[in-house]
């Protein structure tokens, strides 16, 4: 016991620095030779560390309250905007500063924009040539003879032409709202949607991200209405070799791909997209990307033309944080499901339950 | 512009904190209290539950600012509602991780990390607040005398009615022994 208030007593005076030199000397080569010891240092440092962090948070803890007991939360109830701001007005620097403040802050945001400008035209000069977005371009002859046909038969008004681009969108809510890329429907005249059943429909573009790569269509058809949505977002980021697939449009017919996620970020490090290994094609662009209990966790948006099997996906979070930034009477919002109805369904029937809400996109310019 | 200045000062407020200025702690607290109180009164939440939330958000902050290198990415108004969000999210969903997209309740930065540190963290403090209530006194006041408040052992010794600096030091010790024990018996990691 004695001993061990010795060995205690050396710890804390090492640690506290109130040895001399000789003596930190000496210490120190005990140290290195005794493993024991050194883990008994390390273990008294990192709890002190703790019990200090304990003294501090409770510290905390009690000035907060008394801040708290200031504060009369009635009042608060009543007006809460008026009393934000006056407190607001009481914090600010003085005038002056404020002026000195906006010019300084005036320089630097031209600056790091003009830098930001540069380094980006510089980038996309190098990385175009590598880098493809999966839209389809049409012709007459690549359209199916099957697809005519179901055109005839139900007499829907779908135009003749079958479009110059093709992409592939999904639904987002059940009123038509339905999401793609933005290289997709960049520059349209006009955009038709068109499901598996070979209906069509006109859309607009009503929301645009240019920076991730996404746009959010509307079905001009005010009194169009789909079933309730099978899948959810999942605004989380995917683990690394995560199963994830896709249906996409690459085809008049709707495709089936399977894949996993390979990295993080997507082309050249760019950090709102994942990469993927799945086959895409022409087409693609703007399907789904589902992990296995079918949330949507990402959005396909272009494949890497030096190497195959690499896809890039845009991350779900930037689709929720689209929603969020939409204006409020432009929002879907009480159109998601609360429950995802695919989790417990093999493959198969996920698939069968999914087709009705995957769209081809089609774009007239 | 604004936004410019409004990140200047927040800049300013953070530094306040580390130093432990009260003046900066009390703004942040009256800035951004309200708001938080209105996002849980609108979710059925009581006035304490958001006295509650609150607190245990500015501890988040606190803690990342005194460890130092913490870059405000954000605005502090922003990071300190998208934590009492997530706070208030986990404890109306238990710990499922799906978020339904209807719900107004979602988080607005992504703050995983965060959490799983806050969490270590809150657990050790839950440790160490137990073992300080089971050491009883007088080890309990004489170890944060002298480890939190900084006395001297001279003015222990005095404090405690011990004959010399030396006697106190020993109790302190065996004080500070039982407390490693009570500490290591609850908490492995």
């Amino acid at each position: 016991m004695k001993d061990q208030f010795q060995l205690l007593q050396e710890i804390e005076r090492y640690l506290e620095g109130q040895m001399s030199e000789p003596e930190k000397a000496a210490f120190e080569a005990l140290r290195k030779a005794d493993a024991a010891l050194d883990r008994q240092v390390n273990e008294q440092q990192a709890f002190l560390d703790t019990f200090q962090q304990y003294g501090r948070r409770k510290n905390l803890q009690q000035r907060m309250d008394k801040i708290h007991s200031t504060i009369n939360t009635e009042q608060l109830h009543a007006k809460p905007e008026a009393k934000v701001l006056t407190m607001r007005k009481a914090g600010y620097p003085r005038r002056r500063m404020l002026t000195n403040l906006a010019a300084a802050a005036c320089i630097a945001l031209v600056t790091s924009l003009a830098t930001i400008a540069i380094m980006q035209q510089a980038a996309r000069q190098k990385s175009t040539s590598q880098y493809e977005d999966v839209r389809r371009v049409l012709n007459n002859i690549q359209r199916s003879q099957n697809a005519l046909i179901k055109d005839m038969n139900n007499n829907k008004k779908a135009p003749a032409n079958p479009g110059t681009y093709g992409g592939t969108g999904f639904a987002i809510s059940t009123n038509g709202y339905i999401i793609t890329n933005y290289h997709v429907v960049s520059g349209a005249d006009s955009v038709y949607v068109q499901n598996n059943k070979g209906e069509a429909f006109k859309a607009n573009s009503i929301f645009e991200d240019i920076s991730a790569d996404l746009a959010i269509l509307k079905i001009a058809d005010s009194t169009f209405k789909s079933q309730p949505l099978p899948y959810t977002l999942k605004p989380q980021a995917v683990r690394l070799g995560e199963e994830v697939f896709t249906m996409g449009y690459p085809r008049d017919e709707i495709v089936y791909g399977k894949g996993y996620i390979s990295a993080q970020t997507g082309f050249q490090g760019d950090t709102v997209a994942y990469q993927v290994s799945i086959p895409v094609n022409p087409g693609n662009s703007g399907a789904p990307l589902m992990d296995n209990e079918g949330n949507i966790v990402g959005i396909i948006t272009g494949k890497q033309t030096t190497s195959d099997g690499i896809a890039f996906a845009v991350k779900s979070f930037h689709l929720k944080r689209l929603l969020e930034e939409m204006p409020k009477e432009k929002l879907p919002r009480r159109e998601w499901t609360r429950k995802n109805n695919l989790n417990t369904l093999s493959r198969v029937d996920q698939i069968k339950k999914l087709e009705d809400f995957v769209y081809m996109v089609k774009v007239y310019n | 512009m604004n936004d410019n200045l409004n990140i200047a000062r927040d800049k300013e407020l953070l530094e306040g904190l580390a130093r432990d200025d009260d003046k900066a702690l009390k703004t942040i607290y009256l800035d951004n209290f309200p708001a938080i109180l209105r996002m849980v009164i609108q979710n059925n939440g009581s006035e304490d539950d958001a006295k509650d939330l609150f607190q245990e958000a500015m501890i988040v902050l606190y803690e990342k600012v005194q460890q130092g290198g913490f870059d405000l990415y954000s605005k502090l108004k922003t990071f300190l509602y998208a934590v009492c969000r997530h706070l208030w999210l986990k404890k109306l969903q238990g710990n499922t991780w799906q978020v339904a997209l209807s719900d107004g309740l979602e988080e607005t930065l992504p703050m995983e990390d965060t959490m799983e540190e806050h969490q270590k963290r809150d657990e050790q403090f839950n440790v160490m607040q137990k073992a300080m209530g089971n050491l009883g006194e007088p080890c309990k006041t004489l170890l944060e005398d002298y480890y939190l408040r900084k006395l001297s052992m001279q003015d222990i010794a005095e404090k405690f009615g011990y004959t010399n600096p030396d006697n106190a030091k020993n109790q302190k010790y065996k004080c500070l022994m039982r407390l490693k024990k009570l500490f290591f018996d609850q908490y492995a990691g």
